[in-house]
C-alpha cells in the first residue's frame, strides 16, 4: 500500500480548509473572526494552486499563490485598520452593528 | 295640350352656359354667407330680401340651362378643380347639367325661392331671422351640389351637406329639447344610411377605378353582376336614409320640430327626394339588377301603405303631412324599382309642388293658431283664412290624384307600371294606399277648415297670413293644377338620357278601366272623409280609440319605442359598461396591475437589502453555489440527457 | 439653406436656453416670435421642397460614433415635411393660447420650446439611434408639462404617461439594436441609417420578431387598444396647451413610426400581422367611440375620440395601398388640427367655469354664439363631414382599407355613425337647450387671444377640406415610393400579392 502523499491529498486538504473557511464566513458574526475565515479560504486556494503547480511542473501556479498572499496581506492591513476605527467608534466589531445602508 | 314651339332659343348665344351653371350653383352659398355674417345680430329684413333674390337668381340660371337643353343644346359639363387625388383615385369638383339634373335644379330652386319669400313673412318675429336664412340658403347650395355633381363623391358632398343643414334647421329652435333631439336623430339615422352609401362608393371605386358617372356607366356591362347588385344594394341603403324608407323612417316625422318652411322645402320637396334622385341617376346600375329593383319596389309599396295608415289617425297636422310624404316617396321608389325612371322623376316633380304647397298652407294654419298643431283644436278656419283654405284644398286634391290635377297624372302612371309588370300585389297595395291618401288628406281639410270653430274654446284668435305669403304660394298652386298636363313634353325632355318605359300592348286596352278604378277609390276616400266629418267631427269615437289597431297606428306601430328600447338604450348602457367596467376595470386595471406587481415585488424583496453583512455573505454563498451548479449542469447537459434517456428507457 | 434642417431642429432649443436671460414680462412675446420664426422656416422648407423628386431631400450627414455607424443623418420626404409643419404650427398655436397669468409662465414656455425641438427631431432624423433619442427626449418636457401644470391627479397621470410609453420604447430600442446587428452580419459594417436598413431583405421569422418589438413601442405611443389607457389620464390632467400638443403632434409620432420604420423594414411581417392589427384597430374605432359617448367630462370625451380617430389612421396605414396610406397621413394632419382645436375649445370654457363636466353646461349657444359656431365647425370636421378637413383623410383611409376586407371595411366605416353619436350628443348637451345653470348665463364669448388661436385653425379646416391637393400630392409621391420599396423587398408570395406594384418616378412617366 502506497502511503506517499499524492495530489489528491493536497486537493482534499485544500477543499476541507476552504469549506471550513466558508463555514466561518457564513456563521461568524465577529468581524475579526470573519477575517480569519477569509484568510483560511485564501490559503486553501493557495495550497491547491501550489499543489497543482508542482504536479504539472509549471511555476505559474506558485507565482499566483505569492500574488494572493500579497493581496491578502494588504487586504488585512486595510481591513484591520478600518476595523480598529469601527471598534473605537462603536465599541463593537459585531457584524449586526454595521447596518447603516439598510434598503 | 300640345304647343309646338317653333321659336328656337339658343341660350348659349347670350351667355356662356358654364357661367350659368356656376351662377345656379353658387349664388345660394353667397346668400348664405351674407346672412351668416349677420347670424348673431338682430333681424334685418334686407337679409331676407337679398338672400331670396339670390335664390331667385339661381332659379333664373337654372331656367336658362333648362331652355338651353330643351332647345337641343348640348349637356353642360364643367370641371371646376381637383378635389381629392391620391393613388389612382382622382375626384374633381365637376358639375353637369343634363336633362335629369336640370329638372331637379328647376324644382329645387323654384320651391326654394317660394319658400324663402314665404319665410320672410313666416319668420318675421323670430330672433334668429338672419341665421335661419343662412341655414336655408346653405341647404339650397348643398342640394344643388347634390343634383349637379358629375360624380358619386360630389353627390356625397351634397348628400352630407343637406344632412348638416337639415340638422341645423330641425334643431333651429335649439332651446327646445324635442327639437334638438329630433335633429340628432335625423343626423345619426342618416349617417347609418350613409355608411351604406360610402360602401357603395368604395365598391364602385375598386371595381370601376373611377367615380365619374359617365365613366362608371360606360363600363357597367363589363363588371360581374353580383358586384353590381352589391353596389345597387348599398347605394339604395344610402337612399333609404335620406328618403326615410322603412326601417329608417322615424326621423322624418320627428323632423317636423323644425320651422314649417323647412318642412316644406327639405322634408317634402327636395332633400327627402334625394334618394329617389340617386336611384334615377344611377339607373344604369339599377337596371342591370332587376331583383334589387323588385326589392326596392316592394319596399316602396310597403312604405306607401305603412305610412298612409299612420297618417290616418295622427292629430298633428304636420306629422300627417310628413307621413304622407313618406307614403309618396314609397310610390316613387315603386316606379324607380320597376325601371320606370322617368315616371319616378315625374312624380317627384309634381309631388314637390303640391306637397310644398300643403306644408306652407299648414304653416299658415299654425301661425294663425299660435303654433297649435292639433287638428282637433281647429275647425271652421275657412271663415278667417279663405286663401289658405283654397290653396290647401288644391294641394289636397292634387295629392289625392283627382283629374286634372298634377298628382293624377304621375300617380296613375305608377299604378299602371305596377299593373303592367304583373306585380298585382304591388298594384293592389298602391291602389289601397291611393284611397287612404285621399281619406287622410281630406280629413285634415275637413277638420281644419270646416265644421265648428273648436279653437274658440282654447281662446285662440286666428288670422290670415300676409298677402305676399299667399301670393308666393300661388305659383305652386298653379303648378299643382297644371303640371300634369306637360306630361308629353316632360317625357320627351328627360328620356333623352333616361330609358323610355315601354308599356306592353295589352295594357292600352284596359288603361281606361285602371284609371277609373283608381279614381273611384280616391273619390271614395274623399267622400268618407267629408261625410264622416260632416256628421261627426273627428270621426273616431272614444270606443274606436280604445281599439287595438287605432292604438297601434297612433303609436306609429310602436316603432319609435322599439328603437329606443332595442338600439338607443342598449347602446347607452353598453357604452357605460365599456367605460366603467371594461376600460377602467379591465384594460386599465391590467396595466396598473402589472405596475403594482413590479412595485410589490420590489417592496417584498426590499428586506434582502438589510445592510447586514452576514446575511449578504450567506446570500452570496448561495448565489455562487447556484451559479456553479448551473454551470456544471450546462457543461454536462448532453451527457446528463443521455443518462436520463437511458434511465427512462 | 444647406443646414436648414439642423437649424429647424436646434433653433427652438437654443432660443429656449437664451430665454432664461429674457425678462419675465417679455417672455411670451419672445417665445411667440421664436415659434413664429420656426414656423416660417418650416414653410420655407415646403417652398424649397421638390415634390417631383423621389427620396429624401435636404439631407445632412455627419458621423457621430463611427465604429458603430451612428450618424447624424437627417432629411425629409413628403411625409415628414407636413408633420414638421404641423408640429411647428401647432406649437405656435399652443404658445399663443397660453394665458399671461399662468403660474411659472417662463418655465412653461421654455419647456414647450424644448419639446418643439424633440418633435421636429423625430420627424426629420433618418438614423435609428437619433430617432430613438428624440423619441425618448420628447417624453421629458411632456412629463413636466403634465406633472407641473396639470390638474389634481397630475403626478399619477404624468408618471403613468412616462413609464408606459418608456416601457414600449425600450422594447423598440432592443429591436433597433438587433436590427443593427443583423445588418452588421449581412454587410460587415455597422449602420443605424434607416436608408441603409431599407436595403436589407430579411426572412419572415426574423421580421416577425423585429416587427413585434417595434410594434409595442409604436402602438403604445399611438395609442392603440389595449395600450391606450394612459391617454385619457394624460389628457384629463394636462393643461390645455399640453393636450393640444399631445393630441396634435405626439400621437402622430407613433403612426409616423409605422410608416417610416415598420412598413418599409418589415413588409412581410406587416402583411403577416395585417388581420390582427386590423381587428385591434376596429375595436379601437368602435369601442373607444362608445366609451367616448359615455364620458361625462368633455375633455375626456375629446381624448377618447382621439383614440377612435387614430384607429382609422392605423387602418389607413395597414391598407398598404397609396389611397389608404396617403389618406392616413392626411388624416394625421387633419386630426392634429381638429383635435388640437377641440382641446383649445374645451380649454375656453374651462378657463371661464373651471369645470369640464358636460352636465354643468347647456344652452351655451345662446350665451356664446361665436364659440358655439367654431365648436360646431370643429365637431363637424371631427365627424368627417365633406368639405371639412376631416372627410378627406377619413374617406381615403377607409376606401384604401376596404380593398383589403369587405366585412372589416364595413365595420370600420361604422366610424361615421359612432363618431356622429358621441359628437352630436355632446354638442347637444353642451350648447343646446335652455341655460339652466345661472353661472353660465353671463359667460363672455371668445376673447382676442382665443380668436387668434381658433380662427387660423378654422380657416385651415375649411380650406384644406375644399382644396387638399397641395398636401396630398407630395405625400402621395412619397407614399408610392415607400410602397414600391415594400413590394420589391417582400419575400413572401402573400406580401407580393397584397402590396401593389407601383411604378414611380421615371417608370411611371413612361
Amino acid at each position: 500500500m502506497n502511503l506517499s502523499i499524492s495530489l489528491e491529498h493536497y486537493l482534499l486538504l485544500s477543499s476541507i480548509l476552504f469549506f471550513i473557511g466558508l463555514y466561518g464566513v457564513i456563521v461568524r458574526k465577529n468581524l475579526l473572526m470573519l477575517f480569519f475565515a477569509t484568510e483560511i479560504m485564501l490559503n486553501a486556494v493557495n495550497i491547491g494552486l501550489v499543489a497543482i503547480s508542482n504536479y504539472y511542473g509549471d511555476l505559474t501556479g506558485q507565482m499566483f499563490a505569492f500574488f494572493i498572499i500579497a493581496i491578502a496581506a494588504s487586504e488585512v492591513a486595510i481591513g484591520l485598520g478600518l476595523l480598529v476605527i469601527w471598534f473605537k467608534r462603536h465599541n463593537t466589531v459585531d457584524l449586526d452593528s454595521l447596518q447603516s445602508m439598510k434598503g | 295640350m300640345n304647343f309646338d314651339i317653333n321659336l328656337n332659343i339658343n341660350i348659349s348665344n347670350f351667355i356662356d352656359t358654364s357661367t350659368l351653371l356656376y351662377i345656379a350653383l353658387f349664388s345660394p352659398i353667397v346668400g348664405s354667407l351674407i346672412a351668416g355674417i349677420y347670424g348673431a345680430s338682430p333681424k334685418r329684413i334686407g337679409i331676407g330680401i337679398i338672400v331670396s333674390s339670390l335664390i331667385f337668381l339661381s332659379f333664373l340660371a337654372s331656367a336658362g340651362l333648362f331652355l338651353h337643353l330643351y332647345f337641343g343644346g348640348s349637356i353642360v359639363n364643367v370641371r371646376m378643380m381637383d378635389w381629392i387625388s391620391a393613388g389612382d383615385l382622382s375626384v374633381p369638383f365637376g358639375f353637369v347639367a343634363d336633362q335629369v339634373s336640370v329638372t331637379m335644379m328647376l324644382v329645387v330652386t323654384l320651391v326654394s325661392t317660394i319658400v324663402h319669400i314665404y319665410s320672410i313673412g313666416y319668420m318675421e318675429k323670430d330672433k334668429g331671422f338672419n341665421r335661419f336664412f343662412s341655414y336655408l340658403s346653405a341647404f339650397v347650395f348643398s342640394m344643388m351640389f347634390l343634383v349637379m355633381s358629375d360624380n358619386f363623391l360630389g353627390l356625397f358632398i351634397g348628400w352630407e351637406g343637406v344632412g348638416l343643414c337639415s340638422w341645423l334647421l330641425i334643431g333651429f329652435w335649439y332651446e327646445r329639447e324635442s327639437a334638438t333631439w329630433a335633429a340628432n336623430e335625423a343626423f345619426i339615422m342618416n349617417r347609418i344610411a350613409d355608411l351604406g352609401m360610402l360602401i357603395g362608393i368604395f365598391l364602385i371605386y375598386w371595381h370601376f377605378g373611377t367615380l365619374q358617372y359617365d365613366e362608371v356607366f360606360a363600363k357597367v356591362n363589363s363588371i360581374p353582376v353580383d358586384i353590381i347588385s352589391m353596389i345597387a344594394i348599398f347605394l339604395f341603403i344610402g337612399a333609404m336614409g335620406k328618403s326615410a324608407q322603412f326601417p329608417l323612417h322615424t326621423w322624418l316625422a320627428d323632423a317636423m320640430e323644425g320651422p314649417t318652411p323647412v318642412s316644406a322645402l327639405i322634408h317634402a320637396a327636395t332633400m327627402v327626394t334625394a334618394g329617389v334622385y340617386l336611384v334615377i341617376r344611377a339607373n344604369e346600375i339599377f337596371a342591370l339588377v332587376p331583383e334589387v329593383g323588385y326589392f326596392i319596389a316592394s319596399l316602396g309599396a310597403f312604405v306607401a301603405l305603412f305610412a298612409a295608415t299612420m297618417a290616418l289617425v295622427n292629430r298633428d297636422i304636420k306629422r300627417v303631412i310628413a307621413y304622407s310624404t313618406l307614403s309618396q316617396l314609397g310610390y316613387m321608389f315603386v316606379a324607380g324599382g320597376l325601371g320606370a325612371y322617368w315616371i319616378a322623376l315625374f312624380h317627384l316633380v309634381t309631388h314637390a309642388f303640391f306637397k310644398a304647397l300643403l306644408f306652407l298652407g299648414a304653416g299658415n294654419v299654425m301661425h294663425a293658431m299660435e303654433d297649435e298643431l292639433n287638428i282637433m283644436k281647429m275647425g271652421g278656419l275657412r271663415k278667417v283664412m279663405l286663401g289658405t283654405a283654397l290653396l290647401m284644398l288644391i294641394a289636397s286634391v292634387a295629392l289625392s290624384g283627382i283629374y286634372p290635377f298634377a298628382g293624377f297624372f304621375s300617380k296613375d302612371k305608377i299604378l299602371e307600371v305596377a299593373f303592367d309588370t304583373h306585380n298585382y300585389i304591388l298594384w293592389g297595395t298602391l291602389w289601397l294606399t291611393a284611397g287612404l291618401t285621399a281619406f287622410y288628406s281630406f280629413r285634415i281639410v275637413m277638420l281644419v277648415f270646416f265644421g265648428s270653430a273648436r279653437y274658440k274654446d282654447f281662446g285662440i284668435h286666428p288670422h290670415e297670413a300676409h298677402g305676399f305669403m299667399l301670393w308666393a304660394m300661388t305659383p305652386l298652386a298653379v303648378l299643382a293644377i297644371v303640371a300634369g298636363l306637360f306630361e308629353h313634353q316632360f317625357i320627351d325632355f328627360v328620356t333623352k338620357i333616361l330609358p323610355v318605359y315601354n308599356f306592353s300592348e295589352g295594357i292600352h286596352e284596359i288603361i281606361g278601366q285602371l284609371v277609373m278604378v283608381t279614381t273611384a277609390i280616391a273619390v271614395t276616400g274623399i267622400t268618407i272623409a267629408v261625410l264622416s266629418n260632416m256628421f261627426k267631427e273627428g270621426l273616431f269615437t272614444n270606443t274606436f280609440k280604445s281599439n287595438f289597431i287605432y292604438k297601434l297606428l297612433d303609436n306609429q306601430y310602436y316603432i319609435p319605442k322599439i328603437y329606443d328600447e332595442v338600439f338607443s338604450k342598449p347602446y347607452r348602457e353598453l357604452s357605460e359598461l365599456f367605460w366603467k367596467s371594461v376600460d377602467l376595470k379591465i384594460v386599465d386595471a391590467t396595466v396598473d396591475g402589472i405596475a403594482n406587481c413590479i412595485l410589490s415585488t420590489g417592496e417584498n424583496t426590499r428586506g434582502m437589502q438589510s445592510g447586514n453583512l452576514s446575511i449578504m455573505l450567506r446570500l452570496m454563498v448561495i448565489g455562487i453555489t447556484v451559479l456553479l451548479i448551473s454551470a456544471i449542469l450546462y457543461s454536462y447537459a448532453d451527457s446528463i440527457l443521455t443518462l436520463l434517456q437511458g434511465v427512462l428507457n | 439653406m444647406n443646414h436648414i434642417l439642423t437649424i429647424l431642429i436646434f433653433f427652438p432649443a437654443l432660443a429656449g436656453l437664451m430665454g432664461f436671460l429674457v425678462d419675465k414680462k417679455s417672455i411670451k412675446p419672445y417665445v411667440v416670435s421664436i415659434t413664429l420664426i420656426e414656423l416660417f422656416i418650416s414653410l420655407y422648407l415646403w417652398y424649397g421642397f421638390n415634390s417631383a423628386e423621389i427620396g429624401m431631400q435636404f439631407v445632412e450627414q455627419a458621423n457621430l460614433i463611427e465604429a458603430f455607424g451612428v450618424q447624424y443623418l437627417i432629411g425629409i420626404d413628403g411625409i415628414s415635411l407636413f408633420l414638421v409643419i404641423l408640429s411647428t404650427f401647432m406649437t405656435l398655436i399652443g404658445v399663443v393660447s397660453i394665458s399671461d397669468d399662468t403660474e411659472d409662465l417662463r418655465e412653461l414656455l421654455l419647456t414647450i420650446l424644448f419639446l418643439e425641438m424633440t418633435m421636429v427631431g423625430v420627424f426629420v432624423v433618418l438614423d435609428a439611434i437619433l430617432f430613438y433619442l428624440f423619441w425618448e427626449l420628447s417624453l421629458v418636457p411632456m412629463l413636466y408639462i403634465i406633472g407641473a401644470w396639470g390638474g389634481n391627479k397630475r403626478v399619477y397621470a404624468s408618471i403613468k404617461f412616462f413609464l408606459y410609453t418608456f416601457t414600449g420604447s425600450i422594447i423598440m430600442l432592443v429591436g433597433m439594436l438587433y436590427m443593427a446587428y443583423l445588418y452588421y452580419q449581412a454587410s460587415g459594417t455597422w449602420s443605424f441609417s434607416l436608408l441603409e436598413w431599407y436595403r436589407l431583405q430579411l426572412p419572415l421569422d426574423y421580421q416577425i420578431w423585429l416587427f413585434v418589438a417595434f410594434f409595442l413601442g409604436l402602438a403604445i405611443k399611438v395609442p392603440m387598444f389595449p395600450f391606450h389607457t394612459w391617454l385619457p389620464y394624460a389628457h384629463g390632467q394636462a393643461p390645455t396647451v399640453g393636450s393640444v400638443i399631445l393630441a396634435a403632434v405626439l400621437l402622430k409620432m407613433g403612426t409616423y413610426g409605422f410608416i417610416r420604420l415598420s412598413l418599409p423594414l418589415y413588409p412581410d411581417a406587416t402583411v403577416y400581422f395585417l388581420t390582427p392589427i386590423a381587428i385591434l384597430s376596429l375595436i379601437m374605432i368602435i369601442y373607444t367611440a362608445m366609451v367616448a359617448y359615455a364620458q361625462k367630462d368633455l375633455k375626456q370625451l375629446v381624448a377618447y375620440s382621439s383614440i377612435s380617430h387614430m384607429g382609422v389612421i392605423i387602418l389607413g396605414i395597414f391598407a398598404l395601398n397609396p389611397e389608404g396610406i396617403t389618406g392616413s397621413i392626411f388624416l394625421m394632419i387633419s386630426h392634429g388640427i381638429v383635435s388640437g382645436a377641440l382641446f383649445l375649445l374645451v380649454g375656453v370654457i374651462y378657463d371661464r367655469r373651471h369645470t369640464k363636466m358636460i352636465d354643468e353646461f347647456g344652452g351655451l349657444a345662446s350665451v356664446m354664439p361665436r364659440y358655439a359656431l367654431i365648436f360646431g365647425i370643429m365637431a363637424m370636421a371631427s365627424v368627417g363631414l365633406p368639405l371639412t378637413i376631416g372627410f378627406v383623410g377619413e374617406f381615403l383611409s377607409l376606401v384604401g382599407f376596404y380593398k383589403y376586407s369587405h366585412i372589416m371595411g364595413i365595420i370600420a366605416t361604422g366610424t361615421v355613425v359612432v363618431g356622429a353619436i358621441y359628437m352630436l350628443s355632446a354638442y347637444k348637451r353642451t350648447f343646446f337647450g335652455k341655460v339652466v345653470n345661472s353661472e353660465n348665463s353671463k359667460l363672455s364669448d371668445l376673447n382676442l387671444r382665443e380668436y387668434l388661436t381658433l380662427i387660423p385653425l378654422t380657416i385651415l379646416v375649411i380650406v384644406l377640406g375644399i382644396y387638399p391637393k397641395p398636401i396630398l400630392k407630395p405625400v402621395d409621391e412619397s407614399v408610392k415610393a415607400i410602397i414600391s420599396l415594400m413590394h420589391q423587398k417582400a419575400v413572401t408570395e402573400e406580401a407580393k400579392k397584397i402590396i401593389p406594384n407601383i411604378k414611380i418616378g421615371e417608370e411611371a412617366r413612361k
